[in-house]
């Protein structure tokens, strides 16, 4: 909300941002990166939620409007810069475990031991770009830091990266900068954690595990460029908890999961990549935030109609309160992710479905009752008040019209607004009849592709870098 | 270079909500002040929490960059690195990273972890910390009113007073010298205050506070009640806490005045020109009474109430005297005065004090026959005599080691 504020200020208008007690911290620290480190801000104390309505205006009365009256008459203190080490210094010279130490004592790592990032190491990385170390490739809220190709390097190197992961991490900078992902929402308090996805012959290239265990740590490429992004968030972006990071649980980095070409290639169905315009063949990452999600174990059937039901009552199963991203808020940017393994997509294939096929059974069968998909956006969540039923909301134009076609509560809807809102990944142990199914957390966190973009001479490179 | 040679140090320096340093404020205070070449590394540091710095001499080299960057009082400190600070923290018993709240007037945040790091420079012992929490607790309380204490011309400072067991368990002094040097928790818990002021909320003399003179109490003021030679209720009992709490009770106070005698010669002090604060804000004023003159007042018969009605009574301003003194002839005009003046000049002068409940009434000293009594007047709006109840964490004792 306090990028709605930062506009409205920097049009010269004032304004009063209402803050819960609990993220007073955040608030402060993300109006830095929003270039205004004093934009007024009025304590709510307390949890809106859990206050019964005498308390809610006594608190309104007694704090928040003499706060709200000060913000808007008063006139804040210009900003000040806030100094920081610059990018090229040396911050500390020592042995690994000091280097260690420190990093971790300054806020720097994330408790793993990280590789020293030293001039020779950085350089190293830098070799397999053909950007220059000061090329910005966007800037990262919400500390607004400028990524730089430099930086990637840095963080690179302290995840354990190799140095020709360079081009994936330089793409996955710039997937993370742009404004369709939503970087900025990455301290929400769901904490819900990004998956990257990557296609194209460099998932050989740099020896990404695409079979048994793909979503597992194991394969250095995998682990350490999911390490970077997490690494990445907090140094550049400035997402760290207890401050601008308000996830209530949070859940790990996930290692990148790369997809079985091969499986594709053999049954004909276009990469992952294709759904945001690649061609096949293509080197592309793609970020998701997802919020969770599960295995589908023992996926019985010897025909896609006798598979499909399973897979579909798990993506009803592991969407609940993301139905917001549905009807509520950013309509239609709920994109749940389904990973095959390959035996499953084969199986599917040889009955001669194509994965559009697949798609659309899903988007027809995956659906529940309006009155369960009211429950979730309306009386559980409360995030939309007012007590419409999808029906008028879809009436009003405040919902896909797919939700307006009865009034009948019992009636069934889809989860998505698209049969392509449904991402399809193929991936995981070729023999094994189990899926895998990834909640998502709609626009505070769009599926965002980006194509890797190799160095000259990349073949000797690589084959030069060991 | 080894380990051991090396200090990692944590910076007591604050940071605000937005993350911005204090010393990039005060630096321009610095600048415009002059002090830059006695400071002339202030705003030098690295921006984080940690720093490390290499032997040989590190505990020197800490030192003098400290003093340099405007971090200390003058005398040396105690590297806070992040061993002494971990022991300080148990010792305090509190998360680490929990906010106090903002100590004025340059908005550092007070985290347990800051207090602790300036407990450590202050010299404390591990088993100190609980106090010094809740002494920063008092002074970010709205009453204390620290930003008036930081920048005010006046001399004013906090006065810490210790009422409970725990002063004895940890030897901090009520007897002989209780205000003077030689006693850690003394010297320590009070200097930590102030190096709290000074590192977090900014008070930095001649940049931004500008007391006239100062006080050497704002090196430290703290001192405990006589458990033994105190005649009458404890401090804390009379505050409503019980007898077994430890309460530490702060109030803002101009330079000790001693005075040798009873309460007479109390009284004539307080009715001087050293209460024209009072006179002017209200308030709360202290007086330490000497073991030997309570013993005296408690064998007449006289109660705490009775010797603090006393002192009411007899601390009286004439009015026509009264108007000749400078606060009111020269500083602020008579429209100011509270309305209880107003009220005591028409009756033809004015006590020191608004009511007798406003003299904090503590016995301290040397427990011989004599009779050093002080009186500490005080400054500022609003009234202020802030207790807080110490929480002990489990395992406290004064022999903590770290």
């Amino acid at each position: 909300m306090l990028r709605a504020s930062a506009a409205a200020e920097a049009a010269g208008v004032p304004s009063s941002s209402l803050v819960c007690d609990g993220f007073l911290g955040q608030g402060a620290t993300t109006a830095v990166g929003l270039g205004l480190p004093n934009l007024p801000m009025a304590k709510v104390p307390g949890h809106v939620d859990t206050q019964s309505d005498n308390e809610l205006r006594d608190n309104l009365t007694s704090v928040t409007v003499k706060a709200v009256i000060e913000n808007l008459t008063a006139a804040q203190p210009a900003a000040v810069m806030i100094p920081e080490p610059g990018p090229q210094d040396v911050v500390m010279e020592g042995s690994f475990d000091e280097i260690n130490r420190f990093f971790y004592e300054n806020g720097w790592s994330d408790g793993l031991p990280i590789v020293p990032p030293t001039r020779a190491k950085i350089d190293r990385f830098l070799e397999f770009t053909d950007l220059p170390p000061e090329h910005v490739i966007g800037k990262l809220l919400p500390d607004n830091r400028e990524a730089t190709v430099w930086n990637v390097a840095v963080n690179g190197v302290m995840a354990g990266c190799k140095p020709q992961y360079m081009p994936v991490l330089v793409a996955l900078a710039e997937a993370m900068a742009d404004p369709g992902y939503g970087v900025e929402h990455s301290g929400n308090t769901p904490g819900a954690e990004t998956l990257i996805t990557i296609n194209g012959p460099i998932i050989k290239d740099l020896e990404f595990n695409y079979e048994q265990g793909a979503l597992r740590d194991g394969f250095m490429a995998n682990t350490t460029v999911g390490r970077w992004w997490r690494l990445y968030l907090r140094n550049v972006a400035g997402f760290i908890l207890h401050q601008n990071d308000k996830g209530t649980f949070g859940n790990t980095w996930r290692v990148v999961l790369a997809e079985n070409e091969d499986a594709l290639a053999k049954i004909d169905w276009p990469p992952h990549a294709a759904d945001f315009g690649h061609a096949r063949g293509d080197n592309v990452v793609t970020i998701t935030r997802m919020t969770g999600g599960d295995v589908i174990a023992s996926v019985f059937g010897q025909k896609p109609e006798d598979m499909l039901p399973y897979l579909a009552d798990a993506l009803i199963s592991q969407t609940g309160w993301q139905l917001i991203f549905t009807v509520g808020m950013a309509d239609g940017s709920y994109t749940p992710m389904l990973v095959l393994s390959p035996i499953l997509a084969e199986t599917m294939a040889k009955a001669g479905w194509s994965k559009e096929d697949v798609r659309q059974w899903l988007f027809e069968n995956a659906r529940i009752p309006a009155w369960k998909f009211e429950k979730y956006i309306v009386e559980f969540t409360n995030f939309y008040s007012g007590g419409r039923s999808m029906f008028e909301l879809a009436q009003l134009g405040k919902a896909n019209e797919l939700y307006g076609e009865s009034k009948d509560p019992d009636r069934l809807v889809p989860l998505v607004c698209d049969p392509m809102d449904i991402q399809i990944v193929v991936s995981g142990d070729p023999g094994r009849t189990n899926a895998q199914v990834f909640s998502h957390n709609g626009i505070l966190g769009f599926p965002t592709a980006r194509a890797i973009r190799l160095p000259n001479d990349w073949k000797n490179k690589l084959a030069g870098a060991g | 270079m080894s380990e051991e040679q090396s200090l990692w140090i944590l910076l007591p320096t604050g940071q605000r909500a937005s993350g911005e340093w204090i010393d990039d404020t005060l630096h321009s205070r610095a600048s415009e002040q002059g002090l830059l070449d006695r400071l002339n590394q202030v705003a030098a540091f690295p921006r984080q929490r940690v720093e490390v710095v290499r032997g040989p001499n590190a505990d020197g080299q800490v030192n003098e960059m400290f003093y340099r960057r405007g971090w200390t009082d003058g005398l040396p400190i105690v590297p806070p690195t992040m061993a002494r600070v971990d022991a300080m923290l148990r010792g305090g018993g509190q998360p680490r990273n929990m906010v106090l709240g903002e100590a004025q007037p340059l908005q550092g945040i007070v985290t347990v972890e800051k207090v602790a790091i300036n407990a450590v420079m202050a010299g404390c012992e591990d088993c100190h910390m609980p106090f010094v929490l809740a002494a920063a607790e008092a002074l970010i309380e709205p009453e204390f009113n620290l930003r008036g204490v930081q920048t005010t011309d006046e001399n004013v400072t906090p006065l810490l007073m210790l009422s409970g067991p725990a002063a004895k368990a940890m030897h901090m002094n009520s007897r002989f010298g209780a205000l003077g040097p030689g006693w850690r928790a003394n010297a320590a818990i009070g200097r930590a205050v102030r190096l709290i002021m000074h590192n977090l909320g900014g008070g930095w003399p001649a940049a931004v506070a500008f007391a006239g003179l100062g006080q050497p109490g704002r090196y430290t003021l703290c001192l405990a009640e006589d458990e033994e030679f105190n005649p009458w209720d404890s401090l804390r009992e009379e505050l409503g806490f019980a007898a077994d709490d430890n309460v530490l009770v702060v109030q803002r106070a101009e330079s000790v005045v001693n005075v040798t005698g009873g309460l007479d010669d109390l009284a004539s002090v307080m009715a001087s020109a050293t209460s024209s604060f009072s006179r002017l804000h209200g308030g709360a004023v202290a007086v330490v009474i000497a073991p030997y003159v309570a013993k005296l007042l408690a064998d007449e018969g006289r109660s705490k109430a009775d010797v603090k009605a006393y002192l009411h009574d007899n601390s009286h301003m004439p009015a026509a005297e009264f108007e000749n003194t400078w606060i009111p002839s020269r500083l602020a005009s008579q429209t100011k005065a509270p309305r209880w003046v107003k009220a005591a000049l028409a009756n033809g002068s004015v006590p020191a004090v608004e009511k007798p409940e406003d003299i904090t009434v503590i016995v301290a000293g040397g427990d011989i026959p004599i009779p050093q009594c002080a009186y500490m007047p005080t400054w500022g709006f609003p009234s202020c005599r802030i207790a807080k109840k110490v929480d002990l964490p489990q395992g406290w004792s004064a022999s903590m080691e770290s």
